[in-house]
């Protein structure tokens, strides 16, 4: 099943119930989903979110990105019961959002996430593992073995006001996870890690993925989800933009074509090919850009009448960040800016 | 169950703060205090010690209520903290339940230990028997503090820590003197005298968990006053809560 983006009129079926998860065999379902903020002084409204529609399959890994202020937190935030949707209904395996049942399966790791500094890591993770159901006895055996899986359990009865930012990061995603979620959603988990705190929650994510849950992560860092995710999901100015695999992504984005001649720098590009062709000169060699492969023949030809030497032809997929950069380009400054203001 | 859990957590919050600590210890240096000052109360030692000693677990507890309470769901809003409770299957009204709990439960102790304190001092002169209007006294202060943990709790629930602070200090200012202000009222034009009298009665009656003057006299008071004050306590702690609940179930938290 696709993510799709239903017209608002045909999404209520008659007689169906308005508490009824349209798509029951997803993890996470919204529709219409719409967050306003309004100002308390002069009444105006700006948007967080607008009529979001979009279905996390069970067992996927699903990557959301957006640059900031383009309405990531605040959905994940309706999703975890954190903000009221003005309009619109979401669904978390199969259950309505505002009911705090639909919360049993669910593991949440906040973006820059807070915790009680009286508390130490062993004591933090039995109360987050008791609060999401499970009993002391069991809370406690959890709580040692997450903080040991997490690497902080050489020290468990350390406060976590003595914590660093990355210890603490971990300990979020032990508390996240201590219950054994079927349903994971982390904002920004990579966020403030070093390289070796980022390959930790990688391996973590996969792992939950191979356990049969499902993730939806919020993240900046590009490579993780194109290494990490089965399919991206792309919101801009509170709209969701494009929901694809990485795969499907990179294959419809743009296909550079790169052309390296060695020397090649007195060959000038004719006027044909001036908004097609880029060229750039190095001490040995020129590399010529095409930015599509549709005219490839025709440049080759004439590189060589033109006597280049010709040494590679390289055609150049499209990065995820590259994707992500156009499809912002897309949307109207006016409205990313009026949605950062509101974040 | 998820109420106790967050009740538990506020309590080890509370006590692990040193707001409490620091209180406990100022309550019995205070009532060691007043030992060196009874040789100058011509014959009330025994006297001034209940007296002084019942207003000060009153207004101990009412500083710790201020300092600890005002700013209870105010400052994990702050902290963002919230976000780690609310993100699991708790119900935002259990939530507030528990954390009014937990710091009734941090009050109570205080109220417990300063009075087991000078009910060992009352023995040491002589007047252990007080123990029972002690021990009574202690228990509508802990009901009365329950109220004002009450009215804290929806504040902080509501507003930033200092306004809660202020509002939470108005109501018990505004409860103590209840029976005056109606009274006052009634020199007042008919509406405005109508306006103060709903206030009045909206506010706590807290002198109905008054009992030092007999207290201090060693008397007890009669079981139908501890039972209504009792049910009062419920039903207004109740009310408050229930309350701040319905306006904290649709508070966003950013």
């Amino acid at each position: 099943m696709q993510a799709s983006i239903t017209p608002i009129d045909q999404r209520q079926v008659p007689g169906q119930s308005l508490f009824a998860d349209p798509a029951s065999d997803s993890a996470i379902s919204t529709r219409g989903l719409t967050k306003l903020y309004r100002n308390p002084w002069t009444m105006k409204a700006s948007t967080g979110v607008e009529d979001f529609d979009l279905d996390v399959r069970r067992g996927e890994v699903l990557g959301f990105l957006g640059p900031n202020g383009a309405g990531k937190t605040t959905t994940l935030k309706i999703l975890v019961g954190l903000h009221k949707a003005t309009r619109g209904r979401a669904w978390l395996l199969g259950e309505p959002v505002e009911k705090p049942s639909s919360r049993r399966r669910l593991g949440f790791l906040p973006e820059q996430p807070y915790f009680y500094d009286y508390l130490n890591g062993i004591e933090y993770l039995e109360l987050a593992g008791q609060l999401s159901g499970l009993n002391a006895h069991d809370a406690h055996q959890r709580a040692r073995q997450w903080l040991g899986r997490v690497g902080l359990g050489e020290r468990p009865t350390l406060r976590l006001r003595k914590y660093s930012k990355g210890m603490l990061q971990r300990l979020g995603l032990a508390a996240a996870l201590i219950h054994q979620p079927d349903l994971l959603i982390l904002d920004e988990p990579m966020s403030g890690l070093d390289p070796f705190g980022r390959r930790d929650v990688r391996d973590l994510i996969n792992e939950e993925r191979e356990r049969g849950a499902t993730v939806l992560f919020s993240s900046h860092i590009l490579p993780d989800v194109e290494v990490l995710c089965d399919r991206v999901a792309i919101i801009l100015a509170g709209r969701l933009q494009r929901v694809a695999t990485v795969g499907q992504l990179v294959q419809d984005g743009r296909q550079r074509v790169e052309v390296r001649c060695a020397g090649g720098a007195e060959i000038d590009v004719p006027p044909e090919f001036a908004n097609y062709v880029s060229r750039a000169t190095h001490p040995h060699e020129t590399l010529f850009t095409l930015e599509g492969d549709e005219r490839l023949n025709d440049v080759l030809m004439w590189l060589m009448a033109a006597g280049a030497d010709i040494r590679a032809v390289t055609p150049q997929r499209a990065t995820l960040e590259e994707l992500f950069m156009d499809a912002a380009r897309q949307v109207p400054a006016d409205s990313t800016a009026d949605l950062r203001r509101s974040a | 169950m998820t109420a106790l859990l967050i009740a538990r957590n506020t309590y080890r919050e509370a006590t692990r703060d040193r707001v409490l600590a620091g209180m406990t210890v100022t309550g019995v240096v205070f009532l060691l205090l007043v030992q060196v000052l009874t040789p100058l109360a011509l014959g009330e030692g025994r006297r001034l010690t209940m007296d002084l000693g019942l207003s000060s677990i009153s207004m101990l507890g009412l500083m710790v209520v201020l300092l600890v309470g005002t700013s209870l769901v105010a400052k994990e809003i702050e902290r963002r903290t919230i976000f780690n409770l609310l993100s699991r299957p708790i119900a935002r009204p259990l939530y507030l339940i528990g954390k009014w709990a937990g710091l009734v439960g941090a009050v109570w102790t205080i109220a417990a230990v300063l009075a087991l304190a000078q009910w060992v001092v009352l023995a040491v002169r002589g007047s252990g028997a007080w123990g029972p209007a002690l021990f009574q006294a202690t228990y509508l202060a802990g009901l009365e503090l329950s109220i004002v943990t009450a009215l804290a709790v929806m504040f902080s629930a509501l507003s930033t820590p200092v306004l809660s602070a202020l509002y939470t200090l108005g109501c018990y200012c505004v409860g103590q003197w209840c029976y005056d202000l109606r009274a006052f009222a009634q020199n007042f034009p008919p509406l405005l005298r109508d306006t103060v009298d709903v206030f009045a009665n909206l506010a706590p009656n807290l002198p109905l968990f008054n009992m030092r003057t007999l207290a201090a006299d060693g008397l007890t008071t009669s079981p139908i006053h501890l039972g209504i004050a009792s049910g009062y306590a419920v039903l207004y702690c109740g009310c408050v809560l229930a309350l701040a609940a319905a306006a904290f179930e649709s508070r966003d938290f950013k």
